[in-house]
């Protein structure tokens, strides 16, 4: 649409963009400036780092705990996704390449909080794995152990997210030149060992942007910690909103916001990091 | 396709716009806002609303819950506070704990209305003037008073542990049999965790619950919270007060700390075996009554306050509290129980007698120290 | 015999694979349809649709809630898309100053832990009498699901064939009734796609309207909530069932809607 002059289809771009652009400003980045601030203001006004002490020493085991759970889950999804990747790639069996492509996408769009009520009944102690496997044999009921702890959230965030990397990173395989690849198998070379010294690293950045998004997405699940565990140690959010909703204490609440936003700039900052010292873009 | 989306998007942005959904504004809405767990918003809606409803075809009802334990009152006392300098308020009847009940008075944010009801005589017992060391006089009446007390399986547990001492080693021997919610899921857990500092806090219990506060008392509870945080390694810790109850029912944990009222509800419901029993160890665990209140610029005062006087009837404490959803009533007992056969009367009392109730039902601590031991447990055990 | 020996292995390993999809999926079917289930045994004593009746009763919290969470959800849709396309146009077609940064700008509720905004958000909202208002809650699903919109929309418009657009001029058209008549019915699909997905983030939003909507917003996903918590599985179930239609169902066609012309495009 090259006719009108390109001024004024500067100024009329901007005059569209300008209500959706508008709307993030004031609904997402002015309360986001607004808790970076209050993390900083004490209940009376004034500067502080109060609220990180109390933070800290309320929860420090809770940060800790957020941090354990959220790495782990993102190194299995990790993992998971290219293992899912890879053999749709890289799969000799049409039939159980269609199987597989079927099934793993499942969870894709299905809502945090309803995983949690599916994994919450399944994996307590007398839940349906549990009574699965001791009707096959597999345990003794008096063995059977509760998954209901750090383990169940791991869980529950890996069988959600898992089929979001894994979309990302197969479509990622699928439009590599193939060619790399055949000429590694006629020269031999295992599948394994094309997957982890081929594929992977030319996919290697939609994988990590797609780690990424599922860390921040993680990062900030209410439901999932307090339907899946309950217990203590948890996760941040859920003291968040403990704090919120039982104190109105705004500023210990967002000084824990500000640690969660840190976190995620810390696992943003070791991908970058990483993409710099490979000699490669980030 | 096109003309379709963009009536979609027309629609929409007419409505939202024109401030949102419509609300029927032709007859009465009476807004009840109450804290707690379901049963309660349950009594309200599924009990109380259509009983007033029936003598008052102009109102209609509208029950809200807030949520169990103190984030449901205060998520109340966040609404009115919001509304402060409006003329109306959006509540019309809350149901609010002890420990939010001191504060509300003292902001302004409720009415003082309980010499305005005929009911208002009924209820004479000292929490329905003290709340937790705050003077609450004239401004609530008790909807219900409620204990709290360990469950367990007889089948599986022969020999319950009779005080918190015993608990102790039990849960020692038997790890991970014993649940409790801990804090931030409701008020069960968090009686447990008072009781356990009142039976191991080396001070005077008396002290805690009548005052004067002193904040150095907290320095002497070092030792339970650390036995505590060494206790709860051996034990489950459950997603609330219901999460407790649904626990036992499924086998997971063999005891743990109840609402007795929700206890009775679970076994009506079949929710529970019905062999299940209840024990009130010592030295004691606190209860607490909750609280009907009315706020200060309530929209519809007159209908609140007749919403109040029924629910705080002889009868209605009779027949829904007790006989219905197993609390002890509000009101003085002696009202009550010329409404009941002794049977249903007794149903209240067969784990938990009148002296066990005399001798270990506690209340909760002064505000001050409530806080200082909830702090405490964030400090020093959670963490 | 020698035949499916090869599949030994796979089929274990897939078998396992669909037990760890489907198992928590069937447990809650189970549930829906359980009515009577407790320990020890291993399966619901009895099936039925008790549950179901209650649910679906007149006057029904579910019912009320799930009213709720489709008009939030339409609502969000309209915002959404009087939003997105003009700025998916103009991001697509027209020159603008610092695109990159402004479509990063979209990502941003996606790249911060949103919870910790939504707990401000609520507090802003009170000031202005918005907490507990389905427009609060309508305005918190449009900033989370505007990513999708714009996102979306800009790469369907920009898969748009520029010269159907440059025909419709050359015999006269203006401007406006190009896009009207050439460009939107063309990027409709990718619209609509769009669509379905602000609609399914906003009908499977919690945390923020467990901040800004309660209690005088119930959705569905928060009465899920309630009843999880309150120990009432059956209607927990049926209500994510419920949840989980749409959900599955979109995942299923999600490609029928996406075609790989618009996915290619997405995001750049």
């Amino acid at each position: 649409m090259g006719a009108g002059p390109a001024i004024g289809h500067r100024h009329l771009g901007l005059f569209l963009v300008a209500p959706a652009l508008a709307t993030v400003l004031i609904l997402f980045v002015y309360p986001l400036c607004y808790s970076l601030v209050t993390a900083f203001v004490a209940k009376e006004g004034g500067f502080t780092f109060g609220n990180f002490l109390r933070a800290f020493e309320f929860y420090s085991v809770d940060i800790a705990f957020t941090l354990v759970i959220i790495g782990i889950s993102t190194v299995l999804i990790g993992l998971c996704s290219v293992a899912i990747g890879g053999y749709l790639t890289l799969g000799e069996n049409p039939r159980a390449v269609a199987i597989l492509k079927w099934l793993y996408r499942w969870p894709l769009f299905i809502p945090f909080i309803v995983a949690a009520q599916c994994m919450r009944t399944f994996l307590a102690k007398n839940g349906l794995m549990n009574n699965t496997f001791v009707s096959l044999g597999l345990v003794d009921p008096i063995n059977t152990i509760s998954l209901l702890d750090w383990r169940g959230i791991i869980i529950t965030f890996v069988w959600k997210q898992l089929p979001f990397v894994a979309l990302l990173v197969a479509g990622a395989m699928a439009s590599l030149d193939r060619s790399t690849i055949e000429s590694a198998r006629n020269l031999g070379a295992g599948r394994l060992r094309i997957l982890v010294e081929i594929v992977v690293p030319q996919v290697q950045q939609t994988l990590m942007v797609g780690l990424i998004l599922s860390f921040v997405t993680m990062m900030s699940v209410l439901s999932v910690p307090i339907m899946v565990s309950g217990g203590s140690p948890t996760m941040i959010t859920v003291d968040m909103a403990f704090r919120i909703n039982s104190y109105g204490d705004y500023g210990t609440a967002n000084a824990l916001g500000f640690i969660s936003y840190a976190l995620t700039g810390f696992a943003a900052w070791i991908y970058l990091k990483r993409g710099v010292s490979q000699g490669g873009k980030p | 396709m096109k003309r379709k989306l963009w009536l979609l998007a027309a629609t929409a942005v007419a409505a939202l716009t024109l401030g949102a959904v419509p609300a029927a504004a032709q007859k009465v809405t009476l807004n009840v806002v109450t804290a707690g767990d379901q049963n309660m918003v349950d009594y309200v809606k599924d009990y109380l609303a259509p009983m007033f409803e029936k003598d008052n075809p102009n109102v209609t009802v509208k029950a809200v819950g807030t949520g169990p334990g103190d984030a449901g009152s205060q998520k109340i006392a966040e609404k009115l506070t919001a509304q402060k300098s409006n003329n109306a308020w959006d509540v019309d009847v809350a149901v609010v704990h002890q420990k939010m009940a001191g504060d509300m008075v003292k902001e302004g944010l409720l009415a003082s209305y309980v010499r305005e009801v005929s009911t208002g005589a009924l209820s004479t017992a000292a929490s329905a003037k003290n709340a937790l060391g705050a003077n609450v006089d004239g401004f609530v009446i008790p909807m219900f008073q409620s204990q709290t007390a360990i469950a367990y399986n007889p089948a599986l547990v022969k020999d319950p542990p009779k005080t918190f001492a015993e608990l102790e080693a039990w849960a020692k021997a038997n790890p991970k049999k014993f649940g409790h919610n801990g804090i931030k899921g409701g008020m069960s857990g968090i009686s447990f965790v008072v009781g356990w500092i009142y039976a191991n806090g080396g001070g005077d219990a008396d002290r805690l619950m009548k005052g004067p506060y002193d904040p150095a008392l907290q320095n002497t509870w070092d030792a339970a919270f650390a036995r505590l945080k060494e206790f709860n390694k051996n034990v489950t810790i459950t997603p609330g007060n219901a999460g407790t109850l649904d626990m036992l029912n499924r086998g997971e944990i063999v005891m743990g700390p109840v609402w007795v009222d929700m206890f009775y509800t679970w076994m009506a419901d079949g929710k529970l075996p019905p062999t299940m029993k209840l024990n009130l160890i010592g030295p004691g665990m606190p209860g607490q009554p909750m609280y009907y209140v009315i706020p200060a610029k309530a929209a519809n005062m007159a209908a609140a306050k007749k919403f109040v006087e029924l629910a705080t009837s002889p009868k209605v404490q009779a027949d829904g509290i007790v006989k219905k959803f197993n609390w002890y009533p509000g009101i003085d007992a002696q009202h009550v129980k010329a409404q009941l056969d002794d049977a249903t009367w007794n149903k209240l009392f067969v784990d938990v007698t009148p002296q066990d109730l005399a001798a270990k039902g506690k209340t909760f601590p002064i505000k001050q120290y409530f806080d200082d031991i909830l702090q405490g447990y964030e400090k020093k055990v959670a963490n | 015999m020698r035949a499916w020996l090869p599949w030994l292995p796979r089929a274990i390993v897939l078998g396992l694979f669909a037990f760890i999809i489907f198992g928590p999926l069937m447990n809650l079917v189970l549930w829906a349809f359980a009515e009577q289930w407790y320990f020890p045994h291993k399966l619901p004593l009895a099936y039925g649709l008790k549950f179901w009746n209650q649910v679906f009763k007149p006057r029904s919290d579910a019912i009320g809630s799930l009213v709720t969470s489709i008009w939030i959800a339409l609502f969000t849709v309209g915002a959404c898309l009087a939003l997105a396309i003009p700025a998916g146009y103009a991001l697509a077609r027209l020159s603008l100053p610092w695109r990159a940064a402004i479509m990063l700008a979209f990502l941003l509720p996606q790249a911060f832990p949103s919870l910790a905004v939504y707990i401000n958000v609520a507090r802003i909202f009170y000031m202005f009498g918005l907490n507990g208002t389905i427009t609060g809650v309508v305005l918190v699903h449009t900033v989370h699901g505007l990513v999708f919109a714009v996102w979306i929309t800009t790469a369907a418009f920009a898969a748009v064939d520029r010269d159907l657009e440059l025909a419709a001029r050359n015999i006269g058209a203006s401007g406006l009734v190009t896009f009207f008549t050439v460009t939107l019915p063309l990027a409709a699909p990718g619209i609509m796609a769009s669509a379905i997905f602000v609609f399914l983030e906003s009908l499977d939003e919690f945390t923020g309207t467990f901040f800004v909507g309660v209690p005088d917003v119930t959705t569905l996903p928060l009465l899920m909530f309630t009843a999880s918590l309150a120990g009432n599985y059956q209607i927990a179930a049926i209500t994510a069932l419920i949840l989980l239609v749409p959900s599955v169902g979109f995942m299923l066609f999600v490609e029928r809607f996406l075609k790989a012309d618009v996915m290619a495009k997405v995001g750049a």
